[in-house]
C-alpha cells in the first residue's frame, strides 16, 4: 500500500514536471514567434516609411505653369523664358506603368515647372496602336482627346484625368462620353466643351476606321508580301508609308490628331540612339538623356535628376496658331 | 521504465543516425536557398511604383490595396528572408513563406483562368505581355519548388547556425 502510494505520488510529480516543461516550451515558442513577428513588423514598417518618405507633402495644388502646344502635338509646360533642364515624358494613356509614373511623379512635374526648376515636355505616344482592339483604340482615342484638350489649354489637367480613369488593359474604356465628361471637369467653357466634343467624336470615328478596317487589312497584306519577320521590325509609321505605296491609302489620317500621335510615336523611335533609344513607355528624358527606372519611378530620383541637370533646349517649335480655342 | 523514453522519443523518421546528421544541414541549405530567392524577389521589385503596377495587372484588388501591397510585399519578403537567414522562429517563418507561395500560385492560376496575359511580376517586371509570352506554367512550377523548400524547413526546423537554438527551440 505504502509503496503504491509513493509510486502514485512519484508519477504525479513526474506528470507535473512534464506539464511544466511543456508549458515552459510553449512559452519559449510563443516568445520566439513574438520576436519574429516584431522583426517582420519592424522591417515592413520602417521600409514602408522610408519608401514613402519622399512623397510626404509633395501634393501640388498651386497654379500650373503655362502650357504651350508644339508643332508636333506635344505640349510644353514651363514658365515663359525660363532656363532649366528639359524633362521629356513619353507616355501612352493605356500603359499601366505610365499611370504609375503619373500618379507618383505627376506632382513633381507640375511643381518643378511652376517653380521654374524644369521645363516639362509632355510627349504623348501610342505604342499600343498595333495591339488588338480595345487596347489600340483606347490608346489612340485617349491620345487624340488629350491633343484636343491641349487646343483649349487644359492638356495637363486632362492628362491627369485620363490616367486617373485608365481602363484595365484589354477592357473597353475611354469612351467618347467619358472623354467629354472628363473634359467638363477641367473647368472648360461650354463653347470649348462643344468644340472638344465634336473633335473627339470625329477622332473616335477615325480611330475605329483605323483599328478595325484599315490596319487589319494593311497588316494582312504586309505579312503576305514582306513577311511577319520584317514586319515586326517596322514601326507603325513605316508600315503606313509602305501601305501608301501598296494600295492602302492612309490619307484619312491626314490632319487628324490620331494620325498626329501615330507620327509622333514613329518619330520617337528615331529621335534617340544607343542607350538613350526610345523602347517603351513611360520613358523620361532629361536634356535628351534617358532616365533609368529607379530614377524616373521614384520621387527622390526624379527630383534629384532635375536638380543635378543643367539648362536644356526644347527641341520643338510652338504651334503657329497655339494659344486660343479654335 | 521507458515511459520517459517514449514520451520524448522523436518521430520514427528522425531515428536513423544518418538522417539525424544530414537533416540539419539540408534544412540549413533550404533556409539559405529560400532566403536568397526571397531577397532576389524583393530587390527586383524596386522601385515600388512598378511593383504596384505588377499587382494591379492581376486586376484583383482595389487601387489603394494594390498600392499598399505593391509597397509592402517586397518588404515582407525581405523580412521572411531575414528570419530564415538568422534562424528565428524558423518553422513559422518557413510556414509563412510556404503560405505566401500558395497565395502567389492562386494569383497566377486566377490570372490564367481569366485569360489575362501578364507577367507574374515574381522577380520584378510584371504587367501586360503578349499572349504568347506568358510563362504561367514556369512561374507556378517555380513557386511550387519554393513552397516545397519552405515545407521541408517547417517539418524539420532543426538546423545549425540558428538563433532558435540558444533560445531553446528546435535543438
Amino acid at each position: 500500500m505504502g509503496s503504491a502510494a509513493r509510486q502514485r505520488s512519484r508519477e504525479r510529480l513526474k506528470e507535473q514536471r512534464e506539464k511544466d516543461k511543456r508549458k515552459a516550451s510553449r512559452m519559449r515558442t510563443l516568445a520566439v514567434v513574438g520576436a519574429a513577428a516584431g522583426v517582420v513588423v519592424l522591417i515592413v514598417g520602417i521600409g514602408y516609411a522610408v519608401l514613402n518618405s519622399d512623397r510626404s507633402g509633395s501634393e501640388f495644388d498651386g497654379a500650373l505653369a503655362p502650357q504651350v502646344v508644339q508643332d508636333d502635338g506635344s505640349v510644353v509646360m514651363a514658365q515663359s523664358g525660363v532656363q532649366a533642364p528639359v524633362v521629356e515624358v513619353y507616355a501612352d494613356y493605356q500603359c499601366p506603368a505610365c499611370r504609375q509614373f503619373e500618379l507618383l511623379n505627376g506632382d513633381v512635374l507640375k511643381e518643378t515647372a511652376a517653380s521654374g526648376e524644369a521645363i516639362v515636355h509632355f510627349r504623348p505616344v501610342s505604342i499600343f496602336a498595333q495591339q488588338p482592339v480595345p487596347i489600340s483604340s483606347n490608346s489612340l482615342r485617349a491620345g487624340a482627346a488629350a491633343r484636343a484638350a491641349a487646343d483649349h489649354g487644359v492638356f495637363v489637367e486632362f492628362n491627369d484625368l485620363l490616367f486617373a480613369n485608365q481602363p484595365t488593359e484589354g477592357a473597353a474604356g475611354f469612351t467618347t462620353d467619358e472623354l467629354k465628361e472628363w473634359f467638363g471637369e477641367t473647368g472648360a467653357s461650354e463653347e470649348a466643351a462643344a468644340a472638344f466634343g465634336e473633335r473627339v467624336d470625329s477622332e473616335a470615328a477615325v480611330v475605329t476606321q483605323f483599328t478595325e478596317d484599315y490596319l487589319p487589312a494593311l497588316t494582312e497584306d504586309a505579312v503576305e508580301q514582306i513577311g511577319q519577320e520584317n514586319l515586326s521590325t517596322m514601326v507603325l509609321s513605316d508600315l503606313l508609308a509602305w501601305g501608301a505605296e501598296h494600295g492602302h491609302d492612309p490619307s484619312f489620317l491626314d490632319g487628324t490628331y490620331t494620325g498626329e500621335i501615330i507620327d509622333a510615336t514613329g518619330t520617337a523611335y528615331t529621335r534617340y540612339s544607343g542607350d538613350n533609344a526610345f523602347r517603351a513607355t513611360p520613358s523620361v528624358y532629361i536634356n535628351g538623356e534617358l532616365l533609368d527606372n529607379s530614377t524616373a519611378m521614384t520621387v527622390r530620383g526624379l527630383n534629384g535628376a532635375i536638380e543635378d541637370a543643367s539648362a536644356g533646349e526644347v527641341q520643338t517649335e510652338p504651334l503657329a496658331d497655339a494659344g486660343g480655342a479654335e | 521504465m521507458d515511459t520517459a523514453e517514449t514520451t520524448s522519443a522523436p518521430p520514427a523518421r528522425d531515428r536513423t543516425p544518418t538522417w539525424r546528421t544530414v537533416q540539419p544541414w539540408l534544412t540549413l541549405a533550404c533556409r539559405v536557398g529560400l532566403a536568397v530567392v526571397l531577397i532576389t524577389a524583393a530587390v527586383s521589385k524596386y522601385p515600388p511604383a512598378l511593383s504596384v503596377q505588377a499587382v494591379e495587372a492581376y486586376d484583383l484588388l482595389p487601387t489603394d490595396l494594390a498600392r499598399l501591397i505593391g509597397y509592402t510585399l517586397p518588404l515582407f519578403e525581405l523580412a521572411l528572408a531575414v528570419l530564415l537567414l538568422v534562424g528565428l522562429a524558423t518553422r513559422y517563418a518557413a510556414a509563412a513563406t510556404t503560405l505566401l507561395m500558395i497565395v502567389f500560385i492562386a494569383g497566377i492560376v486566377s490570372a490564367m483562368a481569366r485569360g489575362l496575359s501578364i507577367d507574374c511580376g515574381c522577380f520584378g517586371g510584371g504587367g501586360q505581355v503578349d499572349p504568347e509570352e506568358t510563362t504561367y506554367g514556369l512561374s507556378i512550377a517555380r513557386d511550387i519548388g519554393f513552397a516545397a523548400l519552405g515545407a521541408f524547413i517547417a517539418v524539420w526546423p532543426r538546423s545549425p547556425f540558428a538563433l532558435d537554438r540558444p533560445l531553446g527551440l528546435f535543438r
